[in-house]
């Protein structure tokens, strides 16, 4: 057997409002070099403006990522010839990038697995290429857009592991509120580094894998490299260093270009642009934005809520969706609701019919502002139900009007007479005068009782738990009518 | 006007200074002297002043060729903030001037458009790299041009065609607008026909600008642009960079074979007289004068082309044939066609540019050429600041006696040759880069540095230049008008002013 060694190189498109470098706005998806001015277009004689929020945002994945920030950080020319590059020289970072040393945390099979990351830097992106017959058309909308490559060490082993990887940075990134992290858009755009050894032997020939676009082809990529590579060494033959492209439609890796050109991008400081120096009072800012991060913040929801590690994972899959758990189990236990019971109720609530609803209404979780079904609303109708005061069904079916209607659980309940009588003396006179009408049954269910055929028992009572609902037109609370008319047949 | 027209169309068929240009026909004409051009005595100095550009500087309305084949056709979608900035005070932009392509010479003969000739000696070069803006300036065809300076490329050709160039304090004017040759190192500056017009013109054009940020705000210790009253001018103490001492350092830095690198380092006879004659005259006005050093200045020049065609090689790279340039009707892949593009649009100067600026930033020979250069610079920077300190002077060392006492700037010459000719006299372009040693320390060192006309000399002017330290403008343009006023600018002969 042998040892894989997998990094990683991820690119994630940083949501400030404006290009890294000029004042056009960063959008995706408007018409061809309709966001574009001298600056993004290189003309002739103009100049880069560093955009202060991708600094800010770069800087707090940094430090999300537990990286070493320096004191002093500079952006550097890396020069190649492409066409969908302004320039022919990218404006990016080498010595001095904003972040270095750190590492993430992944959770895999029960245990926790550090990936390191060696370091973060800030650089611009390119345009587009639409490649249209025999022309090719640019589009430079997306050139000069703010990006963060972030590059781990090769401490990843597997294809899931690398997969996870990439999942809890997606999350992370989106908790920080600095990529939407869309991997299909390519606003998070990952590329694979894989070699493998013979234990001990150190990292073997690397093969970079490129086209990997979601987290899932990160997975299946990497577990069809390593196995190629194995079976090669198996063989007894070497494997050349090169660059494949996962081809998603023959589940397989290709070769792209064997001959790996070793580029000299000639760094040298980018002299339009200032030496910045990150003060500790301006890093003091960068982390008061700081959130709670997805890997601690699953745990803490875990050892606070009793939640097992899945349903934990499930709602920390958002920021915002974890704050809509807490938020409503807050207010339940606030309203008298023992935590842990509040906590499973909202989360079977969450988990089944409010997802059927997100689903359906397309709502992103990015942002459930909008969700009719408040956290506040969502207490209330858990306590409802914990109480008894409404129906099982009636309740899904509040939860339905309450984002139709945008109006508060109770007040649909008490309108629509869906309350339940849950009064324990009213209840009682149901019985007793059910009881009275139907004594020949009640007398077989005594009966039933004595002779210990606990089956006919059942049956009986059941008949007159059914006559008491009816009496109260159905809105007598079951549960409690089971227990009186079973408290009736004992009594014999 | 129309007599104006005609002194400029005569000027300009044989000096050539203009790659474009159009008189708005809004313009008024010149206000010839005693007059005002029609406009109310209390604007702006600046009010309806017509002014040059040079061609490396966007305009908006007027071609960009950078004197270069390459771009002969392009037309820039903005204007620079400094020549903004001119139009909002009142001045009106009515060309372009000729230039070294891509500011890259000493001559103005590197440029792929056309040739600029010296108003003072048909035959002879204006100068380089803003040659144009020099020769237009000195024709009386404008009151001032803009030009730009990143190894001496105002001063030279101001002293060469007997102008006022400004190279000011690098980040004090935005840099927006300025196709680049060497970021780190080029300025915009002035070339005026006066100092007062040079001071009038850079109070307009300083300043932060939010497109450069690498422009910066005047420190408030800076001293003021406001001129004074000259016949008060505080008595200055002026180190004096002795051409002697440059000399016997590059001497001793450079192979005793190499003849040409010494002999550009040499001051021609009657550079050296006038360089002289102005040490006496400034003494005579009450100043104090003492030789100063730099040693590391010797470096300068190699120092100067590494960083220079380093950034170079980078701000040249987007003119590729695919945007810029004319493509050719057949090329066999990208790489050819980029190829083909640059190797007929480029002239010789700039691919050897190019090339040595490819060659100095190779990975593993950073430390060898690029960082060394680097080095250098700083050390050259802390010689400077060594002798004109930096930030505002304290009074304690103004107290301070002896040697070891700042100075408040430096004379030195601007370049050891005046105007050279076309023919075997002429400088070779190694000879014009090594004769860059004079000016491109200020360069180096982000100083500002005014050359100043002194004289003519066998029919040539001759020009020296004071170096001071960080936003000292205002004390040069000082000391400069108070010359100035004991020893008016000469003109060539048909010069007429225009310009009140």
């Amino acid at each position: 057997m042998y040892t894989s060694y997998i990094g990683l190189e991820v690119h994630i498109h940083l949501l400030t409002k404006t290009k890294a470098f000029c004042a056009c706005p960063a959008a995706f998806g408007d018409e061809p070099n309709t966001h574009i001015c001298p600056v993004c277009l290189g003309h002739p004689g103009v100049l880069p403006s560093l955009n202060q929020e991708a600094l800010r945002m770069g800087l707090l994945v940094a430090r999300a990522l537990d990286c070493t920030i320096p004191e002093r950080t500079w952006f550097e020319r890396k020069q190649y010839f492409y066409p969908d590059m302004p320039k022919n020289y990218q404006i990016s970072q080498f010595a001095s990038p904003l972040g270095s040393n750190g590492g993430m945390e992944i959770s895999i099979g029960g245990r926790t697995k550090r990936i390191r990351i060696r370091e973060c830097h800030l650089e611009e992106d390119a345009g587009k290429m639409i490649h249209a017959g025999n022309v090719t058309l640019l589009d430079y909308n997306r050139a000069g857009m703010a990006l963060l490559e972030i590059v781990t060490e090769p401490d990843m082993e597997t294809g899931e592991e690398a997969e996870l990887f990439i999942q809890q940075l997606r999350r992370t990134v989106r908790y920080l509120g600095v990529c939407d992290g869309n991997m299909e858009e390519g606003s998070l755009r990952a590329d694979a580094n894989v070699s493998i050894n013979l234990p001990g032997a150190g990292l073997g020939k690397k093969v970079e894998i490129k086209n990997l676009n979601s987290s899932r082809f990160v997975r299946l990529g990497l577990d069809y490299e390593i196995q190629r590579q194995t079976e090669l060494l198996d063989e007894g033959k070497t494997v050349v260093q090169e660059t494949r492209l996962w081809n998603e439609n023959r589940d397989q890796t290709e070769s792209m270009r064997t001959k790996e050109n070793a580029h000299d991008y000639r760094f040298f400081p980018e002299p339009d642009l200032p030496v910045l120096e990150l003060r500790p009072e301006y890093l003091r800012s960068i982390d008061t934005a700081m959130v709670e991060l997805p890997f601690a913040r699953a745990q803490r929801l875990k050892d606070r809520y009793g939640l097992t590690e899945s349903q934990a994972d499930f709602l920390c899959e958002e920021r915002a969706l974890a704050d809509y758990f807490e938020q409503a189990v807050s207010e339940a236990e606030r309203r008298g609701l023992e935590r842990n019971e509040g906590a499973q109720r909202i989360t079977a609530w969450i988990t089944s019919d409010i997802k059927r609803i997100w689903n359906r209404q397309g709502l992103s979780l990015f942002d459930l502002a909008e969700f009719r079904l408040t956290p506040l609303r969502l207490a209330e109708l858990v306590l409802l139900v914990a109480r008894g005061k409404i129906s099982g069904k009636n309740a899904k079916q509040v939860l339905e009007l309450v984002v139709t209607e945008d109006r508060d659980p109770a007040t649909i309940m008490v309108e629509r007479d869906w309350e339940m009588i849950i009064d324990p003396a009213h209840l009682r006179a149901v019985v007793d005068r059910v009881c009275e009408q139907h004594h020949g049954v009640l007398q077989s269910a005594q009966g039933a009782a004595k002779n210990g055929d606990t089956k006919r028992r059942a049956s009986l009572e059941a008949y007159l738990v059914g006559q008491a609902v009816a009496h109260t037109q159905g809105k007598g609370e079951p549960t409690t009518l089971k227990r009186l008319i079973e408290q009736k047949v004992d009594e014999a | 006007m129309s007599e104006f027209s005609a002194y400029f169309e005569s000027w300009e068929s044989k000096i050539g200074a203009f790659i474009d240009y159009h008189w708005p026909s809004a313009f008024q004409g010149p206000s010839l002297p005693g007059q005002k051009g029609g406009t109310t005595a209390t604007s702006s100095p600046m009010e309806a002043l017509p002014f040059a550009v040079k061609d490396n500087i966007a305009v908006q309305g007027f071609g960009l060729t950078c004197g270069s084949a390459l771009l002969s056709q392009f037309r820039p979608s903005y204007t620079a903030t400094a020549v903004q900035r001119l139009i909002d005070a009142g001045a009106v932009p009515i060309g372009k001037t000729n230039l070294d392509e891509f500011g890259m010479g000493s001559s103005c003969d590197t440029s792929a458009i056309k040739v600029t000739n010296n108003p003072w000696d048909l035959h002879r070069v204006p100068g380089g790299s803003s040659g144009g803006s020099a020769a237009a300036v000195a024709a009386g065809l404008v009151p001032f041009a803009l030009g730009t300076d990143t190894g001496g490329s105002v001063r030279q050709p101001a002293m060469f065609c007997g102008v006022v160039g400004l190279k000011p304090t690098y980040g004090a004017v935005s840099r927006y607008g300025l196709v680049a040759y060497a970021s780190s190192l080029e300025t915009i500056g002035v070339l005026a026909d006066t100092v007062s017009r040079a001071r009038d013109v850079f109070a307009v054009i300083r300043g932060p600008d939010p497109m450069d940020q690498t422009s910066r705000s005047v420190p408030p210790w800076a001293p003021s642009l406001t001129a004074g009253d000259f016949s008060s001018t505080p008595r200055r103490r002026i180190g004096v960079l002795s051409p002697e001492a440059v000399e016997r350092a590059v001497a001793h830095a450079v192979a005793q074979s190499n003849q040409t690198i010494l002999r550009s380092a040499t001051l021609e006879p009657e550079v050296d007289r006038a360089f002289r004659r102005t040490q006496d005259e400034l003494r005579a006005l009450g100043h104090e004068l003492v030789e100063v050093d730099v040693p590391t200045l010797r470096y300068g020049v190699p120092a100067y082309y590494t960083i220079a065609t380093a950034e170079a090689s980078a701000n040249l790279a987007r003119f590729d044939g695919i945007r810029y340039g004319r493509r050719p009707e057949y090329a066999e892949n990208p790489d050819d066609l980029v190829t083909q593009v640059r190797s007929q649009g480029f002239g010789p100067e700039v691919q050897l540019r190019i090339l040595l600026g490819t060659f100095v930033l190779r990975s593993g020979f950073q430390d060898r050429y690029y960082l060394r250069a680097q080095r250098i610079r700083g050390a050259i920077q802390r010689d400077f600041e060594r002798l004109l300190g930096v930030g505002p002077l304290q009074d304690a060392e103004a107290g301070e006696s002896g040697d070891h006492r700042r100075v408040d700037c430096i004379l030195m010459p601007v370049f050891p040759r005046r105007a050279f000719g076309r023919d075997e006299e002429g400088l070779s372009p190694f000879a014009q880069k090594a004769a860059d040693l004079y000016t491109c320390g200020a360069n180096l060192a982000g100083l500002p540095a005014l050359a100043l006309p002194v004289g003519v000399e066998e029919g040539l002017p001759v020009g020296v230049q004071l170096v001071g330290a960080a936003f000292s403008e205002g004390l040069l343009l000082d000391l400069a008008q108070e010359y100035e006023a004991a020893h008016p600018i000469q003109r060539p002969s048909l010069f007429k002013s225009y310009w009140g």
